[in-house]
């Protein structure tokens, strides 16, 4: 085993513990913070196969963005220095379940999928070529979805516009 | 029009943080400006503005005459108990009796400095002084008697 | 594999471009340790003491420059002030941070009973990692960074939206309303003013078109972009500034301390050295944005080079490159400071409209705008 590994199996335990620990800790704030840390060590990995941008793309979105959302709607919401009360028993089994179902799902297809070994270069994985990609019309290329989702985010913008406009006639905060 | 509006006030914006700029750039380059001054060490020189205002005293001349006639017109006018005049009743050549002061007393630990005292003075007889060195080991010791022993009042003031 | 995930010390190749450039560089005894470290203990150990060696060089830095900056903060603020500032330990106060420090360090670091303690620990050592972990692709001089990868300008982006998450946790663990309340605000600020400062970046990106630090330096040969890109790339570099101000909760956009109205804002119960973890991460992340928008914007280490004055380039190299980049951070850093003891601090209505109204629109603009003059080529 040389330092590559060990370096893949630190972030990976990283990465495992602290989801468990998000999601058996009774403090919310915990609760977000362990998610930062298991986020923190999946860019940890992108970083470790060299996906630079990917890894970057993972802490400016999942850390600076999403995390950072939902400290503040545990600021606002929560009362600190509170726990949260025991979920129920069957509560408990039933996420359980979900969470092993999910993970069987995911490694039957792994295991299933066939790597094939290959003697050829590495494709460069760099920003460039992640944009041509993104915007090419080609067969391979992803133009469309990326357009598809600019209009999903684009009417989830005119959505929350629309909620938080206020009526002309009542103007009583 | 909207447009020209939000322009102006970006220029407008820009310009006024450049005049602050501007000034303290020159403070920070011009350090003969300078007006902290370094205390202990300069008291020799120690220059202080006219109205600064460090306690009361009353100014004897050479014949050690004060210019008090216990009207008690300053103890009358601080607002918080700070000047006490004692007053005693003289005989004159006459044989009349003449109020006079005996003490004036001054408690130096409850004044403000607020200079209503000497406003409300009509002869004159105390100002305000200077001096601002005023730490003593003893409480008691800031409680002053304003006229010196054995001075009197001077000629001609009523 | 991991020897280039964590090249460590520079020992990348350097760019022999059209020019050659005659500064002297780290690169000969970067590469002399590293290949006696190699033939002494083998690549892997190799890496871990170039590591353990990069790291050392980093904590000095940081212990120097938390010295410098704050004496340098205090005596900008005296002269600005019209005072004299620390005067009396060692030659003309220079010492001063120095005696701070020593009595920060045995000052007892306390945590309130309420507090959530294992959060209320572990703010102040998140603040100081994120700081450590910007400064990994800053190019302090020629041939002399850490890690030089391929998208530097995107990684620090990245990292630096993590030091938002101490300040809230820093908030919400003291169990205090004032605290909490600095933190808030602190969010909103820094959530929204890291926009304009990725659009005012991504204006250098798009000339330059490269995310990487190191082709960013070497697009700036014949001259530095706030030369060569006329006024769009001044308007990026006023509204990087004012951005960057932001970020780092610095006056006149401090509401996340506040001193007057929020007792200290988010660092209100920390004491000893927890305090001084996060008031020298503060001034290291002074630094850094300040290094980057010197990278940018005024050519890192790059000399002062016009177009094709083949003789004043040539004497501008004779001037070592660390100098170049040092002197430019610190000019961005005084900068910084003389916006901080001239201006008063806005209000939370004022900061936001000043960025979703002001900055955000004009940056958008201005990007556009660039994007024009990269692809009409107006640029020099």
């Amino acid at each position: 085993m040389g330092a590559s590994d060990v370096i893949f199996y630190l972030l990976a335990a990283m990465t495992v513990t602290f989801a468990v620990l998000s999601v058996t800790t009774r403090q919310i704030f915990r609760a977000a913070i362990y998610l930062l840390f298991t986020l923190i060590g999946v860019a940890g990995i992108y970083f470790w196969m060299q996906f630079e941008f990917i890894a970057a793309v993972q802490i400016v979105v999942y850390v600076g963005g999403i995390v950072v959302l939902i400290i503040f709607s545990i600021l606002l919401t929560q009362q600190a220095g509170e726990k949260m009360a025991q979920p129920p028993l069957k509560r408990k089994l039933f996420s359980a379940l979900a969470a092993i179902c999910g993970a069987a799902l995911i490694l039957v297809q792994v295991l299933n999928y066939t790597f094939k070994p290959t003697t050829e270069e590495a494709i460069a994985t760099n920003v460039k070529s992640i944009g041509t990609q993104l915007l090419n019309i080609d067969a391979t290329g992803w133009a469309l979805p990326f357009e598809v989702i600019s209009i999903l985010l684009l009417a989830s913008m005119v959505g929350c516009i629309v909620i938080a406009m206020r009526e002309k006639g009542n103007l009583k905060i | 029009m909207f447009i020209t509006d939000y322009i102006k006030d970006v220029f407008g914006a820009m310009k006024s943080l450049g005049t602050g700029l501007k000034r303290t750039l020159y403070y920070f380059t011009h350090h003969k400006e300078i007006i902290t001054q370094q205390y202990p060490d300069n008291r020799a020189t120690l220059v202080l503005p006219d109205r600064f205002k460090g306690e009361v005293v009353m100014p004897h001349d050479e014949k050690n005459e004060h210019r008090c006639t216990g009207c008690t017109a300053c103890e009358l006018a601080c607002p918080n108990g700070t000047i006490k005049v004692v007053t005693k009743f003289d005989i004159t050549p006459e044989g009349k009796k003449k109020k006079a002061i005996d003490k004036l007393v001054y408690h130096l630990e409850l004044c403000t400095m607020c200079n209503l005292c000497i406003v409300a003075c009509p002869s004159d007889a105390i100002k305000m002084a200077q001096t601002f060195e005023h730490s003593v080991f003893d409480r008691s010791q800031l409680t002053k008697v304003l006229n010196k022993p054995g001075s009197k009042i001077m000629e001609g003031v009523e | 594999m991991y020897e280039r995930i964590i090249t460590v010390l520079p020992v990348k190749k350097i760019k022999e471009k059209k020019q050659n450039i005659t500064v002297w560089s780290f690169a000969d005894i970067s590469k002399t340790i590293d290949q006696w470290l190699n033939d002494w203990v083998g690549a892997t150990w190799a890496t871990v003491f170039e590591m353990v060696i990069a790291g050392v060089c980093v904590i000095g830095l940081f212990a120097l420059l938390g010295l410098v900056l704050v004496i340098m903060e205090r005596k900008v603020a005296a002269w600005i002030q019209i005072r004299l500032g620390p005067n009396r330990v060692g030659p003309k106060g220079m010492l001063q941070s120095l005696a701070d420090t020593v009595k920060l360090l045995v000052k007892e670091g306390m945590t309130p009973d309420g507090a959530d303690k294992f959060l209320f620990n572990l703010a102040p050592f998140i603040a100081m990692i994120v700081a450590m972990l910007l400064m990994a692709p800053i190019a302090f001089a020629k041939d002399f960074q850490m890690w030089d990868l391929n998208v530097g300008v995107l990684y620090i982006s990245a990292v630096s939206s993590i030091s938002v998450i101490s300040i809230l946790m820093a908030g919400w663990a003291s169990n205090n309303k004032y605290s909490l309340l600095g933190a808030m605000r602190s969010g909103a600020q820094i959530v929204s003013y890291e926009l304009s400062a990725g659009l005012s970046v991504l204006a250098i990106v798009v000339l330059t078109g490269s995310l990487s630090l190191t082709d960013i330096i070497q697009s700036q040969q014949n001259g530095w972009w706030i030369f060569k890109g006329h006024i769009p790339v001044i308007i990026a570099f006023i509204t990087f500034i004012i951005a960057v101000t932001a970020e780092t909760n610095r006056a006149p956009f401090d509401l996340a301390e506040a001193e007057s109205e929020l007792t200290a804002g988010f660092h209100t119960e920390y004491s000893g050295m927890k305090f001084a973890l996060f008031f020298l991460a503060e001034y290291v992340n002074v630094f850094i944005v300040c290094a980057i928008g010197a990278t940018l914007f005024l050519g890192g280490w790059m000399p002062f080079h016009i177009g094709s004055w083949e003789g004043f380039n040539h004497v501008m190299d004779y001037i070592p490159s660390s100098i170049w980049f040092f002197g430019k951070t610190f000019f961005l850093i005084f900068l910084i400071m003389w916006f901080r003891w001239t201006f008063p601090r806005l209000r939370i209505d004022q900061l936001l409209n000043l960025e979703w109204k002001y900055l955000l629109p004009i940056s958008m603009i201005n990007l556009l705008l660039v994007t024009v003059m990269a692809i009409m080529g107006w640029h020099f």
